[in-house]
């Protein structure tokens, strides 16, 4: 295993694979520290450009963008006090004091570092359990994959949003998006209403672009006009001159805190959906449970900075588990890269380890060297980046709106697929605006097939439904699915007893 | 008893999965194969229904969330308007023609430009989104972009 990482190193040192890591790693820094724009937005962006080049590339790229998006974001959550994503919230409640009190640059730096070294352990997770999670995969036969699926569809429809309702429904759209085409069986159209282009159904790349960019560019044209700060008028850039061995000292010195919350971040990026913004929420919750002095949380303390930097950078590892042992993606960002893999012909699962050995260990390279460029790439230009808050919205967001057509024609070279980007805007803007969470649509999405092709083949071997439930594994996960289902009702009802009913749509897919 | 933006959303789904189960009613079986094309698609559209159901209800028994307010609206029909005005003519202008012009008319709905210098960063901005994307896709990532079929450009 360890030579293969070697060889995926080595080789990723290429300026043919390291180049295209360095600029999604400088585009995914810039892209999270604009205020607004998520890491799924960023990718989405990149996207298009990766058609082009080999999978190992454009996967560096991309993986690039995720890492230099997770610690980007907290440039402007530290230094001016906006989330530069939802991934750095609680990383602005000890960063901002922290830069207020006069310690701009030991703010900054301590979430730098925290998310290198977060994300290094992340990094470890992810080399030392895809192989053997995705051994353990291979013992499954369609029944367990139905159920492994939706096992995923219910956790994700359970744990996002304020209505489990909302959320198993959000996830049943988008496998109604799936049923409409032609059947896997025999080749009939169903429900296509007589338009051609659906026969081959619905690819589920521009239905996420479609989603994700309009619900999120348009969720901020509603604001515009509206809002009276401008960032750009008080934009002053400070003083980040700072002792890194004392910044990283800081950090090393608190070991249990560092692995403890970095597990919690990758625990998190493991399941399906509940990427960053959890995990930095709730790595800085765990570390103010284990402190000593809780009560210097949100005043400037460096531990509520580590933690949850730590966390968010930890997960992306976690993420890339799901998607390389499952193909199951753990979040948007991993399901674009899903999109990439199969435009490019590869099918990730429990095969792809040893199918695509080099690609899958140049994914782990470049996961690992991905952290060192953000460094460098902070080392550099830190200062700059804090000018990008001065970019406007009005300039961006068309920008992203011509990425995203290019995206979804260049699929497959047809307008159909901007057609479906179009309608897939709309219904966006639609659920989010009838307060339906968006991350089950997409898994649903993504899965729908799979669910119906497995559930097929199990039905074809052995019209028995009984084997969903006495096979072991199958049977385990269908009850993991009710028991989800049942826990997030329950903890829906005692939220709603205390009066807390939680944020809608709080996933970050 | 009037429904909120919940009921909305549970009966605007209710509805679109039981119309769609209607045609799925017309889908025949092949007596080769002993599930037919119409089998998931029922299961699938029977559970949304179900839970639009439950949704609507759940909106009848539970107090309506409280909106936010102030949104602008208005700003957000113009976008889409704009979206699909460049969507639909591109096939006919061609993606470079069309992708100025959205980018000339969305910047200057989302920000109206103040002064010459204001139109010229629009100008600069559409020109250059176009160019570099054009040449960029064209040239170097060997995506055919869309041709129009007015302009053959």
């Amino acid at each position: 295993m360890y030579e293969l990482l070697l060889a995926g190193i080595e080789n990723l040192l290429h300026l043919k694979y390291f180049v295209p890591l360095a600029i999604g790693t400088f585009i995914g820094v810039v892209g999270g520290a604009l205020p607004g724009i998520t890491n799924t937005m960023t990718v989405i962006m990149v996207l298009p450009f990766t058609f082009g080049l080999e999978p190992l590339q454009g996967l560096s790229a991309m993986i690039g963008v995720y890492i230099g998006g997770e610690s980007g974001g907290l440039i402007t959550s530290c230094l001016l006090g906006i989330p530069g994503k939802p991934s750095s919230v609680a990383t602005m409640f000890d960063g901002y004091p922290m830069s207020r009190k006069g310690e701009p640059g030991r703010a900054l730096w301590l979430g730098i570092w925290a998310s290198f070294f977060g994300g290094l352990l992340g990094g470890i997770f992810l080399v030392g359990t895809t192989g053997p999670l995705a051994s353990l995969a291979l013992a499954f036969g369609p029944w367990e994959y139905f159920s492994l699926f939706i096992f995923a569809l219910s956790m994700v429809a359970g744990l996002t949003g304020a209505s489990i309702a909302k959320g198993l429904l959000s996830g049943a759209i988008g496998l109604v998006i799936t049923i409409i085409g032609n059947d896997p069986v025999m080749g009939q159209p169903r429900l296509t209403l007589g338009i051609g282009w659906l026969e081959g159904g619905i690819p589920f790349l521009p239905v996420l672009i479609g989603v994700f960019a309009f619900a999120q560019i348009m969720g901020d044209v509603e604001k515009m006009g509206r809002s009276s700060s401008d960032p750009a008028a008080e934009l002053v850039i400070p003083k980040l001159v700072v002792s890194h061995a004392k910044v990283i000292w800081e950090i090393l010195s608190r070991p249990v805190m560092l692995l403890w919350t970095s597990f919690v971040g990758v625990l998190i990026g493991v399941l399906p959906a509940i990427g960053g913004s959890a995990a930095n929420v709730m790595a800085y919750d765990q570390a103010k449970k284990f402190s000593r002095h809780p009560e210097r949380f949100g005043t400037g303390t460096p531990e509520g900075i580590i933690a949850s930097e730590a966390a968010n950078n930890s997960n992306v590892g976690g993420s890339l588990v799901t998607i390389m042992a499952f193909g199951i993606p753990g979040d948007a960002v991993t399901a674009v890269m899903l999109g990439a893999l199969t435009i490019h012909g590869i099918q990730p699962g429990p095969l792809f380890i040893s199918q695509e050995p080099k690609l899958a260990y140049g994914i782990f390279a470049a996961y690992l060297l991905g952290h060192f460029i953000m460094i460098a790439i902070m080392l550099v230009g830190v200062r700059w980046f804090l000018r990008i808050v001065l970019v406007p919205k009005s300039i961006l967001f068309p920008v992203i709106l011509v990425l995203c057509v290019v995206g979804a024609f260049a699929l497959n070279n047809t307008m159909a697929n901007v057609y479906v980007l179009v309608l897939c805007g709309l219904l966006g803007y639609g659920m989010v605006k009838g307060g339906l969470p968006l991350a089950p649509l997409i898994l649903g999405v993504i899965l729908g097939d799979q669910i119906e092709i497995n559930l097929v083949r199990s039905l074809m071997t052995d019209d028995n439904l009984w084997l969903f439930f006495t096979r072991p594994i199958s049977g385990l996960l269908l009850f993991l699915s009710v028991a989800s289902v049942v826990f997030a009702l329950w903890q829906h009802s005692r939220a709603q007893k205390k009066g807390a009913v939680p944020e809608e749509d709080g996933a970050d897919f | 008893m009037k429904l909120t933006r919940d009921g909305w959303t549970g009966l605007a789904c209710l509805v679109a999965s039981l119309v769609l189960f209607g045609f799925t009613i017309g889908l025949r079986d092949n007596p080769l194969v002993p599930i037919g094309p119409g089998f998931y698609p029922r299961i699938v559209l029977g559970i949304s229904a179900f839970l639009a159901g439950w949704v609507l209800v759940q909106s009848l028994l539970l107090p309506a969330p409280a909106g936010k307010g102030g949104e602008n609206y208005r700003l957000v029909a113009g976008v889409f308007a704009i979206f699909f005005a460049y969507v639909g003519a591109m096939p006919f202008l061609g993606f470079r023609i069309a992708t100025l012009l959205f980018m000339a008319a969305l910047q200057s709905t989302l920000e109206p430009p103040r002064g010459t210098k204001g139109w010229v960063i629009v100008a600069v901005t559409a020109i250059l989104t176009t160019v570099i994307c054009y040449y960029l896709f064209e040239g170097y990532l060997l995506v055919l972009l869309p041709r129009g079929r007015w302009t053959d450009f």
